[in-house]
C-alpha cells in the first residue's frame, strides 16, 4: 500500500461555531491552508452550536484544500455537529470518520476508503485456519 | 345517567426537550391530544368536561394559547395541581352527578365511555381503572359521592387508591404522548388511519390533508401521507413527504423537503434544507433517528415565525394616513443632529469597508457565502 510523509493537521473546533468564531478560526487556518497539498482533519467533538457561517466555513476550507490538491476530513462529529450538516445537506460533501486517529490514518493510503473498508471487511469474513 | 370528567395535564410523564408546553398540549395534525380527547368525551355523552392544567415555567409557558377553545380549565402552579384537582372533583361530584372520570394525560387514549361505565357499574366497587396490557393507565372511574376515594387518588399522584379497584380491559388506541418519538408516533398512526381521530382538515386526495388557509405555492410538492395546517405555506419546490406533519403557521421555504417530521406551529424552516425524522419547533430539532436535541439560534436556517405578523401589519397600515398627513403639513428637517450623523456614517462604513478580519480572511466572506445558500440549488 502507498503511503506519503506529508503531516496531517488535526484541529480540534471551538464549541460555538457561529460567523465570530468561524472567522476567527479561519484566520487561525490560513497558514495550513495555504500550503501545497494541505491534509486537514477538523475534530468536532466539542462542537455544540453550528450555524450556517460555521457550515459554510467547512466547505470553504473543502474547497480551498482541494483546490491545492489536498483534502479535508472530518471526524468525531458530535450530536448536534451532526444534526446541522444533515440538515444543509452537506454531510455528503465531507468524508466524516468516527475519530481523529481513524481520519489520520485514511492519509495515509493510496486506496480511497470504500474500498479500503470493503478490504477490511474481506479480511475480518476469511475463517481462522483450524489447527 | 350523569357523566362527567376531570382531565389532569402535567408535564410529570413528558421527557419533552420542548419547554413551553406539555405534549398534550402540542397540535398534532391540526390539534392537540387534550383537544381530541375533550371531542371525544363530548360525542359519548359526557356531560361535562373540566381540564387543570400545570403551570410550567411562567415565562415560556402560554397555555391557553395551546388549549381548545371554549374549555372549562384552570392553570396552577405545579405546587397547587393536586390540591386544585381534588377540589376540582369535589365540584364535579355536586348534584346529581353519577360517574365522574379522571384522565391523565400523559398518554392520549381512545377511550370507550360506556364501556368503561358498565364495567364501573357491574363491577360493585368503588373505582375503576382502566389497564392495558395488563399495566394500570392513568384513567380512573370514581362514583361522584365518593370524594375520600378520590382523594387518595389525587394524594398517590394516580398511583393508587384506597380500596381494590375493578380493572378495565382498554382495547383501543393508546400512545404514551412520553417523549418526541411518542409525539411522532402519534402522527404517523393518525395519518396511516390506525387511530379513529383525523387529521383536522379536508382530504385534498387520498392521504393529504390541507386545513383552511393553508398556502400551497405552485411548484411544492405534498406526497401521501401528509398534513399542512391552517395558515400554514410551503413554498415553490418544496417536498412534503412521509407522514409529516405541517401545523399550523408554520413555513417551509423554497427546496426544502421535510421527511417524516413534524414541524410544530409557528416554525419555519429555511430554503434548501433536508429535514428529516425530526420534530422542529420553539428554535430546537429533536432528531429522533440520532435522539439528540440542537438549538438553532440561526433564523435563515430554523426560526419562528412571528404570531402577530397580521396584526403589526394593519396596524401600520392603519397609521400610514396619518404619517403621510404628517409628512405633507410638516417641512422636511434636512439636517440630522450631529450624533445620528456620525451614526449613520459608521453604519455604512461597517457595511461597506472591509475588516482587519475580512482583509486577513481573504476571498471568505460568510454573509455573501449564506446568501447564496438561501438559494441553495441554484
Amino acid at each position: 500500500m502507498a503511503t506519503n510523509s506529508r503531516p496531517v493537521v488535526v484541529r480540534r473546533m471551538p464549541q460555538r461555531l457561529n460567523l465570530r468564531a468561524a472567522r476567527e478560526f479561519l484566520h487561525e487556518l490560513q497558514p495550513l491552508l495555504g500550503v501545497d497539498r494541505p491534509q486537514l482533519v477538523f475534530d468536532l467533538s466539542q462542537v455544540q452550536q453550528l450555524d450556517a457561517a460555521g457550515v459554510e466555513m467547512l466547505l470553504y476550507c473543502m474547497s480551498e484544500a482541494h483546490k491545492r490538491d489536498g483534502d479535508l476530513k472530518l471526524a468525531a462529529l458530535s450530536q448536534e455537529a451532526a444534526v446541522m450538516l444533515e440538515l444543509t445537506r452537506t454531510e455528503r460533501l465531507f468524508e466524516i470518520y468516527e475519530t481523529s486517529t481513524d481520519a489520520v490514518r485514511s492519509f495515509s493510503g493510496f486506496l480511497p476508503n470504500a474500498m479500503r473498508q470493503q478490504l477490511l471487511h474481506e479480511k475480518r469474513s476469511i475463517p481462522p485456519i483450524a489447527a | 345517567m350523569e357523566i362527567r370528567a376531570l382531565i389532569l395535564v402535567n408535564s410529570a410523564t413528558s421527557q419533552t426537550h420542548f419547554p413551553a408546553a406539555p405534549l398534550a398540549l402540542l397540535d398534532v395534525a391540526g390539534r392537540s391530544a387534550l383537544d381530541r380527547l375533550c371531542e371525544r368525551l363530548q360525542l359519548q355523552e359526557v356531560s361535562r368536561v373540566t381540564a387543570i392544567i400545570e403551570q410550567g415555567d411562567p415565562e415560556l409557558a402560554r397555555p391557553a394559547a395551546w388549549l381548545p377553545p371554549g374549555l372549562e380549565h384552570q392553570t396552577v402552579p405545579a405546587d397547587r395541581f393536586w390540591r386544585t384537582s381534588e377540589n376540582a372533583f369535589n365540584d364535579l361530584g355536586q348534584g346529581s352527578t353519577d360517574v365522574v372520570l379522571l384522565i391523565r394525560l400523559g398518554a392520549y387514549l381512545e377511550l370507550d365511555v360506556e364501556k368503561l361505565v358498565q364495567c364501573h357499574l357491574e363491577g360493585q366497587r368503588r373505582v375503576t381503572r382502566a389497564m392495558r396490557e395488563r399495566s394500570p393507565l392513568d384513567v380512573f372511574c370514581v362514583y361522584g359521592s365518593r370524594r375520600n376515594d378520590a382523594a387518595s387518588i389525587f394524594r398517590s399522584r394516580f398511583g393508587s387508591c384506597r380500596g381494590d379497584w375493578t380493572p378495565f380491559p382498554h382495547e383501543g388506541y393508546w400512545n404514551a404522548l412520553g417523549d418526541s418519538l411518542d409525539l411522532r408516533q402519534f402522527a404517523i398512526d393518525m395519518l396511516t388511519l390506525k387511530t379513529e381521530t383525523r387529521p383536522s382538515g379536508k382530504e385534498i386526495r387520498p392521504g393529504v390533508w390541507v386545513a383552511p388557509q393553508a398556502a400551497i405555492e405552485k411548484g411544492a410538492r405534498l406526497v401521501a401521507p401528509a398534513f399542512v395546517g391552517s395558515s400554514a405555506r410551503i413554498r415553490a419546490g418544496a417536498v412534503v413527504t412521509r407522514c409529516t406533519t405541517i401545523e399550523h403557521h408554520a413555513e417551509v421555504d423554497c427546496g426544502t423537503v421535510v421527511e417524516n417530521s413534524t414541524l410544530l406551529p409557528y416554525s419555519s424552516v429555511g430554503a434548501g434544507l433536508d429535514l428529516a425524522h425530526s420534530v422542529a419547533g420553539m428554535g430546537q430539532i429533536a432528531n429522533l433517528r440520532r435522539g439528540a436535541t440542537v438549538e438553532v439560534s440561526d433564523a435563515s436556517l430554523f426560526g419562528l415565525v412571528s404570531a402577530n405578523g397580521g396584526r403589526k401589519f394593519w396596524s401600520s397600515a392603519s397609521q400610514f394616513p396619518r404619517r403621510l398627513w404628517q409628512a405633507i403639513s410638516q417641512p422636511p428637517d434636512s439636517t440630522l443632529p450631529p450624533d445620528r450623523e456620525e451614526a449613520e456614517r459608521t453604519a455604512v462604513s461597517v457595511l461597506t469597508e472591509p475588516t482587519a478580519d475580512d482583509k486577513a480572511a481573504g476571498e471568505f466572506a460568510p454573509s455573501l457565502a449564506v446568501a447564496t445558500r438561501r438559494y441553495g440549488n441554484q
